[in-house]
């Protein structure tokens, strides 16, 4: 094992460890037991059989969870070392800043992804006690493509803490992802009601804006809908390597000019 | 010491203050304040918003009826005023009833990127573009939008309607169908859709044209206020003539075929060119008292 494959290994460990020691996991199990519980002995019109909402519910809060903690993780790796002036030591291992910049990304995906598998299981199960179907595949395309947004989402919080201040990029990365996820789809329609100035911004954001609704399935997998082919699901996987990539790409560069 | 008794006994006075002025205010402004009383929470923090928080959950109950795509010209309205009319056409003249899923090509959406867009290549592979309704005991998925959107607004008739018709016509719980509506109708006394839908579900689904009448009745009468809107109008119209149709049609079956001719008249009246004049003629012929 090359000195820089160890080194980016225990930089990933450490952002795992991270993640649990400050029990957010508890905090989320929590919220969810709390909500859910309540929707599982729901019978509408004294009916009962109903279990798409519920599937539904859960799903969104697995997709608000995961957001929460893919960009809280990834948007504090940086700056509390900068604050606390740790980075200095760190950077004096001697440890390459690219080799610390990728370690910790890989860290915060790795956290990231171990809490989404964690809901994926407990939504899994769930599904499976209530409606006796067991990790059909499109849960599991789902859950791959889940990671594909963590991908681009952990990249994205990195790259936006070295550019601005923790709250900043909290709200700009927050808003992007979630007006995204919410326009994503409709950004082409939009334009095309739109006059010029407009039109072009938002047929910017169409071809540059992370596209994270690529990466939704909750509508296949709670509707029962047949699941897509792999060939599309690896396009996508491409597409999340590719965004990462390229936010990988502008932290290090941005990484490189910092001075501390 | 003293310091603290005093803040003690201004506390216990600001609390005392508080409790008197609410018991007070509610007496000596009585009839002049906003709220209604007897309204719950959800009324009092949300007021007029609620209707609107109540159709995007019907909405919601919509776009489950298509496996979660969202259908603009497709609804569970339009199912059911198609269904209404086969329901008119099986039940009232004995065929086979039932309603089969319609074929609806929906326009393709308007696209501002010219060429090929790898984008919404993948959008379109990945989002369900297909058509379908849920089907049989699957259409339990939608109650609890519609049970949500009758809760949050009993002003939304249009949510009573949803699931009376979900509940009676597809699940086969027409007494369930019926308890909705007359809850309904206790919460809009002024809509005569409810009165029409509660009829309807009594004589086409319990067969029970005694209690089903007199919600024709009052489904005309309420019909009858001249409307200032032309839409309006003419929707309470083709209420109004299907309620005509209804009482004529219950009027045929007790043999009393002068109050069938009554009904074929207020029908043509209204309009002579429309199917349920030509529905009524029909009747009385089958009944061999046409004049």
């Amino acid at each position: 094992m090359s000195e820089r494959t160890r080194q980016t290994k225990a930089l990933a460990w450490l952002a795992v460890l991270e993640l649990y020691r400050r029990k957010d996991m508890v905090v989320v199990f929590v919220l969810s037991a709390v909500i859910l519980l309540p929707l599982a002995v729901f019978t509408p019109f004294g009916l009962a059989g109903a279990s798409r909402y519920m599937n539904e519910t859960a799903l969104l809060l697995v997709w608000l969870f995961s957001l929460v903690i893919g960009l809280g993780v990834s948007s504090r790796l940086f700056p509390p070392e900068f604050e606390s002036r740790t980075i200095y030591p760190m950077l004096a291992k001697p440890v390459a800043r690219g080799t610390l910049l990728v370690g910790k990304y890989l860290g915060a995906l790795a956290a990231s992804v171990s809490a989404l598998t964690v809901f994926y299981l407990a939504y899994g199960l769930m599904a499976g006690l209530r409606q006796g179907v067991w990790f059909p595949v499109v849960f599991l395309q789902a859950f791959v493509l889940h990671i594909g947004f963590l991908a681009v989402i952990t990249a994205l919080g990195l790259a936006g803490s070295l550019l601005l201040t923790p709250s900043a990029n909290l709200t700009m990365s927050g808003l992007s992802i979630v007006g995204m996820l919410f326009f994503g789809q409709r950004l082409p329609a939009l334009a095309a009601t739109q006059s010029l100035p407009g039109r072009t911004v938002l047929t910017l954001i169409h071809w540059l804006g992370p596209h994270v609704e690529f990466f939704d399935l909750r509508q296949r997998v709670v509707h029962e809908w047949p699941a897509i082919g792999w060939g599309v699901c690896l396009v996508v996987l491409v597409y999340a390597a590719g965004y990462a990539a390229a936010c990988l790409a502008v932290a290090v560069a941005v990484f490189r000019n910092k001075r501390f | 010491m003293n310091r603290q008794r005093l803040q003690t006994w201004l506390a216990v006075s600001g609390v005392g203050l508080v409790v008197a002025l609410g018991q007070a205010i509610p007496f000596c402004l009585e009839g002049r304040l906003p709220q209604v009383p007897g309204e719950d929470v959800v009324a009092l923090v949300l007021g007029d918003a609620r209707l609107e928080i109540s159709r995007t959950l019907e909405d919601k109950a919509e776009e489950y009826f298509h496996g979660g795509v969202r259908h603009l010209n497709c609804t569970m309205e339009s199912d059911a005023d198609e269904r209404g009319h086969e329901g008119h056409d099986a039940d009232a003249h004995g065929d086979a009833e039932g309603h089969d899923d319609h074929d609806h090509h929906d326009a393709p959406a308007a696209k501002g990127v010219t060429g090929f867009d790898p984008w919404s290549w993948v959008d379109q592979h990945v989002h369900v573009q297909e058509h379908r309704h849920l089907k049989g005991d699957q259409t339990v998925e939608v109650l609890p939008w519609l049970w949500a959107a009758s809760r949050m607004s009993p002003r939304n008739t249009q949510a009573y309607e949803s699931g009376a018709y979900v509940l009676a016509y597809i699940l086969k719980k027409p007494d369930e169908g019926v308890r909705l509506l007359e809850e309904g109708v206790r919460n809009n006394p002024a809509s005569p859709e409810l009165d029409f839908s509660l009829g309807e579900v009594l004589l086409n689904k319990l067969h029970d044209a005694a209690h089903a009448e007199p919600w024709f009745v009052s489904t005309r009468a309420k019909c009858l206020p001249v409307q200032r809107d032309a839409a309006k109008a003419e929707e309470l119209m083709q209420l109004r003539l299907r309620a005509v149709f209804y009482l004529g049609y219950i009027a045929k079956q007790r043999g009393d075929a002068d109050r069938v001719r009554v009904c074929l008249e207020e029908a043509e009246s209204l309009e002579p060119q429309h199917e349920v004049v030509r529905d009524l003629r029909a009747l009385l012929e089958t009944s061999g008292t046409k004049q």
